[in-house]
């Protein structure tokens, strides 16, 4: 059984009298520990889709469900939930707050997720070990390279246990050295914790060498379930 | 996320921007200042005010009024509203009862009063107009009876002597202007000196048939002397007019009182110069009534409001409550029982009412500024919002929940209006403080004045001004904070 799957999932931006159409009747279903890649040209829609898959966003038309359940009824309370206990998200340019340490970052989600004290930090520097920044705990964004922020976001993403990950090029301000390091440990963390992982990026290469399986998206459709 | 971690998240967005931050709080501390000091001006105010009252015994006395002479005289008559009956004998301020008395206010009533619960003492009210001698000096001398003993703070402080022995000694009390008026030139040297009532000559006969035991008892040598002395007409017309005789036992401080009681006006009893048992100025007022009050006496036995021999009652008397509490109750059983009656405390209530619109006023200054810094709370959150809709954006994308983004901001809110009322109420309390003492120094400390403390800053007022900068900084959150939880994740995290 599949763990995602987007049924007939469309999405339209008015633009003032045109409309724009991000996404066009998306299907495609994801399964219990699978490495996914989503690959397309820049603007066919992948992020849109990323988003309405990780409750960011709502799809014009269609749905989304995960373990077989339907987001489409959820309150705005139970998508904050789904985001926070669900899903996590990790994305190009790492969207840490720069004005927290790596060890307060991870910490705020551990926080949201009903952490505190003693036991959070603990978890967060656990969480920071096992990614590789051990040393790193009181580094501010500003102080870590792109490598290392973006395994801080690992890090965050990870905190609250969820069953996906959803990453949105992840490595695309990473050289490819440190990108494939960053998807090796990915790979390792998700076979240790059986995690699922939905991956846009635009370089195939990557795609090719580290996912189980490659969907090809062009102009907000499905070219190639993979 | 609970409690503790919002503080602390809206604790850490203040740092970020701290000038701001204290830019912010500044408004808020100058708002709560301006508050505590209007309004602790105006309770102060009001504070000095009921407190001299209440040191006067003006709140814990009433006022009883029984049916006037002249209400007897007309009976019968078509009601008219009748000028006063003693024909000028009376002194002090008028005070009107609340309703018409229908009884008379005799002795006894006056004892039925005493039993009411809650009337420590009743004391009949006469005051009258007498023509004085003494020390070699006549004047026209207002006088008035006093209960012996007597609890009233009119009788508590004496420059020389002390309060009149017993109800029938025939010993006075005066005031320390009678003893300047009389040329004394110590209080002291008028203990013990006569005070003469004087009276016309056919008068003091009369008296003399009337009632021979009384006059005579303590009446000087003259009396008797009247007779002998008929030939020596010179001696005769200056002794003969002297009625009555008292020793000075005790002179009256009343100089050194000012404000409300500036004046002799101690408790409700009207002042007086010269103060003598009840009994003796009780008979002085019968024996030696006015014309008109005669006319007015006989008024009222001929329509038979009064019988042939009977005397009219006290036109009034005060009461001392044991408890100003009891006070109500107390007048409602003088209403019940027919007597008029009067105190200040109504006078009190609207004096209150006005304070109570004096501080509002007041207060409503305070309030307008605390509006303009809620006005700046509410431009800190929103020019917070926009320079942090990424972060927003973020901890959304990591599970935050609406009403926890709301949160922080109102937290951070409630941080500015906290900070803004504690410090606030300290710079208010710094500023009575200062005011203060700037009116001693330079006000009354030239005049000789002891200090006074003008502002009044309870405990109440400190805690509602720092709630209410509280409850204003987190309306003025109300928007920001909504706008904040209204924003999109998607275009928040969208790079830039
Ligand atoms: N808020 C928006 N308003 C209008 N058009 C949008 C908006 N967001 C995305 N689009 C359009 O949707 C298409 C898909 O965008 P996106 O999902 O970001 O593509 P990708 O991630 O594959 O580069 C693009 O043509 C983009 O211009
Ligand atoms: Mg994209």
């Amino acid at each position: 059984m599949s763990l995602l799957e987007s049924r007939e999932v469309s999405k339209l931006y008015q633009m003032g009298s045109t409309s724009v159409t991000a996404l066009d009747n998306v299907s495609l279903k994801v399964n219990e520990g699978e490495f996914v890649a989503i690959q397309g040209t820049s603007g066919s829609g992948k992020s849109t889709l990323l988003n309405i898959v990780g409750g960011l966003d709502h799809p014009t038309s269609g749905e989304v469900f995960f373990n077989a359940r339907p987001l489409g009824p959820f309150s705005k309370r139970e998508m904050a939930r789904y985001r926070r206990y669900s899903v996590g998200m990790i994305f190009q340019n790492f969207n840490l707050i720069p004005t927290m340490n790596a060890q307060e970052n991870v910490g705020l989600a551990l926080a949201f997720g009903g952490l505190r004290g003693t036991q959070r930090n603990n978890k967060a520097s656990e969480l920071l070990n096992r990614v590789g920044l051990a040393d790193r705990l009181t580094h501010r964004p500003g102080e870590l390279s792109g490598g290392e922020q973006q395994r801080v976001a690992i890090a965050r993403a990870l905190a609250n246990n969820p069953k996906v990950l959803l990453a949105d090029e992840p490595t695309g301000n990473l050289d490819s050295t440190r990108a494939h390091e960053l998807l090796e440990l990915l790979r390792r963390m998700a076979s240790s914790d059986a995690l699922t992982i939905l991956m846009v990026t635009h370089d195939r290469e990557l795609a090719t060498s580290f996912a189980d399986r490659i969907i090809q998206m062009k102009d907000g459709a499905v070219v190639d379930e993979g | 996320m609970n409690f503790f971690d919002i503080l602390q998240l809206a604790f850490r967005n203040l740092r970020q921007a701290k000038l701001r931050a204290l830019l912010t709080t500044m408004g808020v501390v100058v708002g709560v200042a301006v508050i505590v000091t209007m309004v602790s001006f105006g309770l102060g105010l009001q504070q000095n005010m009921l407190a001299r009252f209440g040191a006067l015994d003006l709140f814990n006395e009433i006022t009883v009024f029984g049916r006037s002479l002249t209400n007897l005289a007309t009976a019968g008559f078509d009601r008219q509203t009748g000028r006063t009956n003693e024909g000028g004998e009376r002194r002090g301020p008028r005070l009107k009862p609340d309703k018409n008395p229908t009884r008379i206010l005799d002795d006894a009533a006056i004892a039925e009063i005493a039993k009411i619960p809650g009337v420590a003492y009743i004391q009949p009210t006469i005051s009258l107009y007498v023509y004085t001698r003494a020390n070699g000096h006549v004047r026209f001398e207002p006088a008035a009876g006093a209960s012996v003993p007597n609890g009233s703070s009119r009788f508590k402080t004496f420059l020389a002597g002390g309060m009149i022995s017993s109800a029938d000694a025939d010993e006075a009390v005066v005031t320390d202007s009678f003893t300047e008026d009389f040329g004394f030139e110590n209080p002291a040297d008028a203990v013990g000196q006569t005070i003469e009532f004087l009276a016309p000559p056919t008068n003091t006969n009369e008296k003399s048939k009337s009632e021979p035991s009384q006059a005579a008892e303590e009446g000087p040598a003259n009396f008797f002397g009247i007779p002998l002395d008929e030939q020596d007409t010179t001696d005769a017309s200056q002794t003969d007019l002297v009625a009555r005789t008292f020793r000075i036992v005790g002179v009256l401080d009343l100089h050194l009182k000012d404000g409300p009681g500036q004046g002799g006006m101690v408790g409700l009893l009207p002042g007086a110069a010269i103060y003598v048992p009840v009994r003796a100025a009780r008979q002085w007022a019968l024996e030696h009534r006015g014309p008109m009050s005669q006319v007015a006496l006989a008024l009222a036995r001929q329509s038979g409001s009064l019988n042939g021999s009977e005397a009219e009652g006290y036109d009034a008397a005060v009461i001392r409550v044991s408890d100003p509490v009891a006070l109500t109750d107390v007048r409602k059983r003088l209403t019940d029982l027919g007597f008029g009656s009067f105190s200040i405390v109504d006078q009190i209530e609207q004096i209150k009412t006005v304070f109570l619109i004096i501080d509002s006023a007041l207060g409503l200054l305070g309030g307008i500024s605390l509006l303009v810094a809620s006005f700046g709370i509410a431009n800190t959150m929103i020019m917070s919002i926009l320079e942090r809709t990424r972060e927003i954006g973020i901890m959304k994308a990591i599970g935050a929940e609406d009403r926890e983004i709301k949160l922080i901001f109102f937290f951070e809110a409630a941080v500015i209006g906290a900070c803004g009322g504690v410090i606030g109420v300290l710079a208010g309390w710094g500023m009575t403080a200062l005011a203060n003492r700037l009116a001693y120094r330079f006000i009354l400390k030239p005049q000789g004045a002891s200090f006074i403390d003008f502002f009044s800053l309870p405990p109440w007022l400190s805690a509602s001004a720092i709630a209410f900068a509280l409850v204003v900084s987190i309306l003025a959150a109300l928007y920001p904070a909504a706008r904040a939880a209204r924003i999109d994740p998607v275009r928040a995290l969208r790079h830039d």
